[in-house]
């Protein structure tokens, strides 16, 4: 007995097609699901003059309902592999079909015709609210996606694979917003000093006498409108150091990758080393594809080994000697595996915090680096932090202020 | 309403001057027919501010434009009591014999109309434009809020001011901050990317109707290849027009064969110095001949 497909009520394939959105991050509420409706109703997919075939009339609802539903650059990136993926799940190459499964039809231009329809048919009435909840449709999404009709988890166990408990070495382009999310967490916790210089805000509580005196000339005399100060809190500095040394070789990529995410999420700035150091900041601002690249020219000329107290020296006595002060962060990113004499490592560390740095050192491996440089350091690191996992990273959230 | 609205709507741009894709004239017409204000983003240069100019004029309508900056204030963007004249206002009934009340210099005479109130309180439709609004304080696109959704602005000393005509407002930013999602949500978004060879090819050649046809098609070429450059600041459309402007005044038909005639005139294009520093002769040349560097080895482009 063969069973035509059912046709999948129009409203509740738009709802299924909202929910989509929603499970993929856009932000997609009733609103915006009401002004697809509109959307929908106010471009009817018959007429269009010459230029109305059906290709085209299709990329007309496609770009309408983007406008609608998409927020940001990241939603608008996503949107035509969604709309695919929904509307038109054959096109798309490498899906798996599942046989022996039915599911309702979805053509988008039948869709929208029902919907004209049954709203001329109901006298202009908008979509009834007894009629099937708007997610019913959600059940209906064939075997294109992830099958939303299973439980997301049974007794605590997930489906989906917890990206962050990957080894870095595994890491992910998709693991990176994470990562700038982790990054922003850190920043905002980085706790704001306290400076001795004020600025303007209508909230502050001290009277900016000399502001409200000259804003009183247009009233006369009269001081209608105060001016405030509140005291100024700056962030402190960060100084990230990243080792770019053969033994490192696995790690330095990601490592910059971290750091890159604390440019623009905290201003760090940036150095790598190994036998010497150069900054990189500059380089790790702009989204380029060709930052390793442009990493590894700039670490080109340098000899093998790994010289952190030359490197520290230099940036201590060079580079960061203007704004390395009190409570600025540096962060060293090494194994620690140190060519220097030993001892150098502590004295320069020792000079760092002479200055008034707080040093914290995350090292790649889940133990604490034991070089014979790094024994000596015991009392002038604040804190070692694995960094192995992205997980290492979250977990170390807490402690980073 | 029907499809062809939107057609008309992309004419009637054309005609003033901006040549929309069909995309962009979807949502342009949708955010007219809903009533919702547009979000326009991308980078600096892509035509954002331009679009707003042009639609007010395609559509005949004023355009009410409210630059924003940090420390706007609603003082600023939307209204302002006339303290100097209210201080007249007193001491003239001081002296007089007329008694003034204090309702009275609450009144709609004392209030000056910044931008927003302007749009509000139009006899006829127009054209908001919210410029830059990444750079205005989250308070005030708190503010904004009530302006965008409800059309209204409240005066606490006059009560709720609603619109007579719904403004077409349209919103730029420009990514120097998050915006919220609050005021996302209002608005219906569209990201304008740099224009397509073709469409390049036509914004130039609308605008600059004087010049060689081979000297814009080669010069809109090299810009598109230069934007692939790993560059500092991507030159945008408004440079191009410049850059075009400035080779048709210094007499060229076509680009020369020689960059170092080109030098000179890629200061209209490249607005930094490491830019400047990045993009040689040499690399102008092979810009020219539309060669692309591959890391050391260089290949013909297809």
């Amino acid at each position: 007995m063969s069973v035509a497909p059912a046709r999948a009520q129009p409203i509740e394939a738009i709802a299924g097609f909202a929910a989509l959105l929603r499970e993929h991050g856009l932000k997609v509420g009733i609103a915006e699901h009401q002004a697809m409706v509109q959307a929908a109703l106010a471009l009817p997919l018959s007429g269009g003059g010459a230029h109305g075939g059906p290709v085209w009339r299709e990329s007309r609802i496609s770009a309408a309902w983007r406008a609608v539903a998409c927020h940001d650059l990241r939603d608008w990136r996503r949107w035509p592999d969604l709309f695919e993926r929904y509307w038109y799940p054959g096109r798309l190459k490498g899906t798996v079909k599942v046989s022996g499964q039915t599911r309702p039809s979805r053509d988008l231009r039948e869709v929208v015709q029902q919907l004209q329809q049954s709203l001329d048919g109901a006298g202009a009435q908008p979509p009834r609210p007894g009629g099937p909840a708007p997610d019913a449709a959600l059940d209906d999404r064939g075997g294109h996606d992830d099958d939303a009709s299973l439980p997301r988890a049974q007794g605590g166990a997930s489906r989906t694979e917890a990206l962050h408990d990957r080894s870095l070495s595994m890491w992910l382009p998709q693991d990176l917003a994470q990562l700038e999310t982790l990054a922003e967490r850190i920043a905002a916790r980085l706790r704001r000093r306290l400076t001795r210089r004020w600025h303007d805000d209508a909230h502050g509580r001290r009277l900016d006498l000399r502001r409200t005196l000259r804003a009183s000339l247009r009233t006369g005399g009269v001081p209608v409108q105060p001016a405030w100060r509140r005291p100024r809190r700056e962030r402190p500095r960060l100084f990230i150091l990243v080792d770019v040394s053969r033994s490192m070789q696995t790690h330095a990529q990601l490592f910059l990758r971290i750091a890159r995410a604390f440019v623009q999420a905290a201003g760090a700035r940036v150095f790598v080393f190994h036998t010497r150091l150069a900054e990189v900041t500059p380089l790790l601002q702009r989204d380029s594809a060709a930052v390793q690249e442009k990493v590894n020219a700039v670490t080109a000329g340098f000899g093998g080994g790994t010289r952190i107290a030359t490197s520290l020296a230099d940036f201590a006595g060079v580079h960061a000697r203007a704004q390395l002060g009190r409570g600025a962060r540096v962060w060293v990113l090494s194994d620690g595996f140190d060519a220097d004499e030993p001892h150098r490592l502590a004295e320069q560390l020792l000079r760092v915090r002479g200055r008034g740095g707080r040093i914290t050192w995350f090292h790649p491996n889940p133990a604490r680096p034991a070089s014979a440089a790094m024994q000596a350091c015991d009392g002038l690191i604040e804190r070692f932090v694995p960094l192995h996992r992205l997980r290492d990273l979250a977990l170390a959230v807490p402690l980073l202020h | 309403m029907n499809a062809g609205s939107e057609q008309a709507l992309r004419e009637q741009l054309e005609a003033a001057g901006y040549i929309a894709d069909e995309d962009l004239a979807t949502t342009l017409w949708l955010a007219g027919e809903l009533q919702r204000p547009l979000l326009v983003e991308g980078d600096a240069g892509v035509g954002k501010t331009a679009l707003a100019t042009a639609l007010a004029r395609s559509q005949g309508r004023r355009l009410v434009r409210l630059q924003c900056h940090e420390g706007l204030d609603l003082s600023q963007a939307a209204y302002e009591w006339n303290y100097g004249r209210q201080l007249l206002a007193i001491r003239l009934s001081e002296t007089g014999a007329e008694r003034l009340r204090e309702a009275d210099l609450f009144g709609r005479d004392y209030l000056l109309q910044r931008p927003l109130l302007q749009a509000l309180l139009s006899e006829d439709p127009c054209v908001l434009l919210i410029d830059e609004v990444d750079r205005a304080d989250e308070a005030f696109e708190a503010f904004l809020l009530e302006m965008l959704a409800d059309h209204q602005i409240t005066v606490p000393e006059l009560g709720t001011l609603h619109a007579r005509h719904v403004p077409q407002a349209m919103l730029t930013s420009n990514g120097t901050r998050e915006l919220s999602d609050a005021l996302r949500r209002r608005c219906l978004y569209h990201h304008l990317d740099y224009p397509t060879l073709a469409r390049e090819m036509a914004i130039v050649k609308r605008t600059l109707p004087q010049t060689e046809s081979a000297l814009v098609e080669q010069a809109v070429a090299f810009v598109q290849r230069l934007r692939r450059e790993d560059l500092g600041k991507v030159p945008g459309v408004a440079e191009t027009l410049d850059w075009v402007r400035a080779l048709h005044r210094l007499q060229f038909k076509a680009l020369p064969d020689d960059p170092q005639g080109l030098m000179q005139t890629l200061g209209c294009l490249l607005k930094t110095r490491d830019d400047r520093f990045q993009i040689g002769p040499d690399r102008v040349r092979n810009l020219v001949e539309g060669r692309r560097s591959v890391g050391v080895a260089e290949k013909a482009t297809a």
